[in-house]
């Protein structure tokens, strides 16, 4: 019933508030409200589980095997938590600025039940049903705005989305195909079975769906066009939240069902990793425009959670997680101050600048620790280099967006509402908060990990 | 039978996988559409095994064909139904959006609607 709640609470809560204009006020009061309380809820579940291990509950009483599992652990938590908390940020910050579209507040809660049941669900093929209720929900969101720009934006993101849906619904089917079960312990227990050959090959259209998703290096091209062109809200969204899909995907099938696979692949993954970090590191230098220039950080920063994956152990593995959630918050800072004009948003883009660089004491420097410390144990020194080069470069290519954007353009523009700058700001000294004080979130993510890796819950 | 599902499947992708980079926008739906059915008969041909219709009472001493393939297809076919009529709704949209646009600024880029917009460049 708990892991239940805050599937239903999001669910009922959007199909409640669908038929209402969304550009009306209290609409959105109502859809924030419903957003904290599905977070509350999924605070109270994560709360068991760290206490008490995983919760699981199968669909319907079936008896296990048939029915559908659900199931909460570290890992799932972990996402869940991070990906509805930038969900409710951006949705609290849009409405503090003023709706524009009827159906945002809507979409925005289906998109939170689609992402919450990607990570809480133990079933291969329920994982692709969410997955899809998420993907559907933020089609429709890219086109916010409704200029050609944003329209051309969403196709070429729906029409690159909907092939890595596809390549993942092979995946799927061949992995019940070779194992006989959909249930992701029975996957995990059989795919060792089967021949090495044909699950390397499953594992590979996986990577290429989930790759698709993240916006790794050699799937990447879709990044840049799409994160230019959208609402910054609405960026914030996919780049923040949406995207967990594919770092989650990766370790959950990855590191989850087939280790073997994965670390036969890891040299390679590393490398895919490590060309990811420089290329989106040395892109982001030239682009004139913010959100290309943080799309093309973002191509960078996912590289990182790469390499970690690569890495492995449980050293590697919390460093994945806690990368994924640090490059969360700070893409959500960064996409969301974009949007706004006006003091204190700079001293927001700022801070949160200084965590994609690694600068003590923002979170991401814990990030860059964590990634430093798995290659450290690794022995792999080139790879200590890259982390060092990456974070100067970020620092120079951020710098150059606020050069512009904050100290070179005439402040003619009439400020943004206050409400949505004193919620960025507050987002981005959240940052430096997690950066002062990070045991809770290191040992979240060492939770995770463990979760993956069979110890602890 | 399995020589014959996989000609089919690598058709109709290669078709889709064709029709997807084209400029034009209804051909680019094509695409998508003929891409996610070949997707719905591999999910078929996964659990390809000749049988018994899987219904109770189960003949004794029979095999039976596997049942979960098809509620696995059936989800896929529903899910790919609704996110082609959403492709759609956008397609129509962006054309609109477009056409309105042209007969505001004159279009001289010579494409039509239909095709993707082109990109402007962001002045800076």
């Amino acid at each position: 019933m708990l892991l239940l709640l805050p599937l239903a609470i999001t669910w009922f809560g959007a199909v409640a508030l669908a038929p209402f204009d969304g550009r009306r006020r209290a609409v959105g009061v109502v859809a924030v409200g419903v957003m904290v309380a599905a977070f509350v809820a999924l605070v109270r579940l994560g709360i068991t589980v760290w206490t008490s291990g995983p919760v699981e509950m199968v669909a319907g009483d079936w008896p296990a095997g048939i029915g559908i599992r659900l199931r909460a652990d570290g890992l799932g938590i972990a996402f869940a938590l991070i990906s509805l908390g930038v969900l409710l940020a951006a949705l609290a910050y849009e409405v503090l600025g003023g709706v524009h579209e009827r159906s945002l507040p809507s979409l925005v809660l289906f998109m939170s039940t689609g992402l919450t049941g990607v990570f809480l669900t133990a079933d291969i093929f329920n994982f692709y049903v969410f997955f899809e209720i998420a993907m559907t929900a933020s089609f429709v969101l890219a086109t916010y705005g409704k200029q050609v720009g944003h329209l051309r934006a969403a196709l070429t993101f729906m029409v690159v989305n909907l092939l890595g849906s596809v390549v993942f619904l092979a995946g799927v089917a061949s992995l019940y195909h070779v194992t006989g079960t959909l249930d992701m312990d029975g996957v995990a227990e059989r795919v060792n079975g089967a021949p090495t050959a044909s699950v390397l090959l499953i594992a590979v259209l996986i990577f290429v769906a989930f790759g698709l998703k993240l916006g790794l290096f050699p799937f990447h091209s879709w990044v840049p066009l799409v994160y230019r062109d959208t609402w910054p809200a609405v960026a914030a969204m996919l780049s923040a939240a949406l995207a967990n899909i594919g770092s989650y995907g990766l370790l959950r099938f990855g590191a989850g069902l087939m280790p073997r696979e994965l670390s036969l692949t890891a040299s390679g993954l590393i490398v895919i990793g490590s060309l990811g970090i420089l290329y989106g590191a040395i892109q982001a230098v030239s682009p004139r425009t913010a959100g290309e220039v943080i799309a093309w950080s973002s191509i960078g920063q996912v590289g990182y959670i790469l390499v970690a994956l690569g890495i492995g152990g449980p050293v590697g593995l919390t460093a994945a997680v806690l990368y994924s959630i640090i490059n969360s918050l700070n893409k959500l800072v960064l996409f969301l101050a974009v949007g706004l004009r006006g003091w204190l948003v700079g001293a927001a883009f700022a801070l949160a600048a200084f965590s994609v660089a690694g600068v003590p004491p923002s979170a991401g420097f814990f990030g860059k620790v964590a990634i430093f410390r798995a290659g450290a144990d690794a022995d792999r020194v080139p790879l200590l280099v890259l982390v060092v080069v990456g974070g100067a470069l970020s620092l120079i290519y951020l710098f150059r967006i606020y050069q512009r954007d904050y100290w070179a353009r005439n402040h003619a523009a009439p400020p943004s509402p206050l409400g949505a700058r004193v919620l960025v700001l507050v987002l981005a000294c959240g940052i430096v908060f997690i950066g002062l004080w990070p045991e809770p979130l290191l040992a979240l993510s060492a939770n995770a990990a463990a979760a993956l890796t069979g110890g602890g819950s | 039978m399995i020589l014959a599902l996989a000609l089919v499947i690598s058709v109709l992708f290669g078709c889709g996988a064709f029709l997807l980079l084209k400029r034009d926008l209804i051909r680019m739906a094509g695409g998508i559409i003929l891409i996610s059915n070949a997707a719905n008969l591999f999910i078929v041909s996964a659990g390809l095994s000749r049988g018994r219709e899987p219904i109770y009472p189960l003949p004794a001493g029979e095999r039976i064909s596997d049942p979960v393939v098809q509620a696995l297809v059936l989800t896929a076919i529903v899910i790919g139904f609704g996110t082609v009529a959403v492709l759609l709704g956008m397609i129509y949209r962006t054309y609109t959006a477009r056409l309105a646009k042209a007969v505001d600024e004159g279009d001289e880029t010579g494409r039509t609607p239909m095709s993707m917009p082109p990109e402007d460049r962001v002045a800076d």
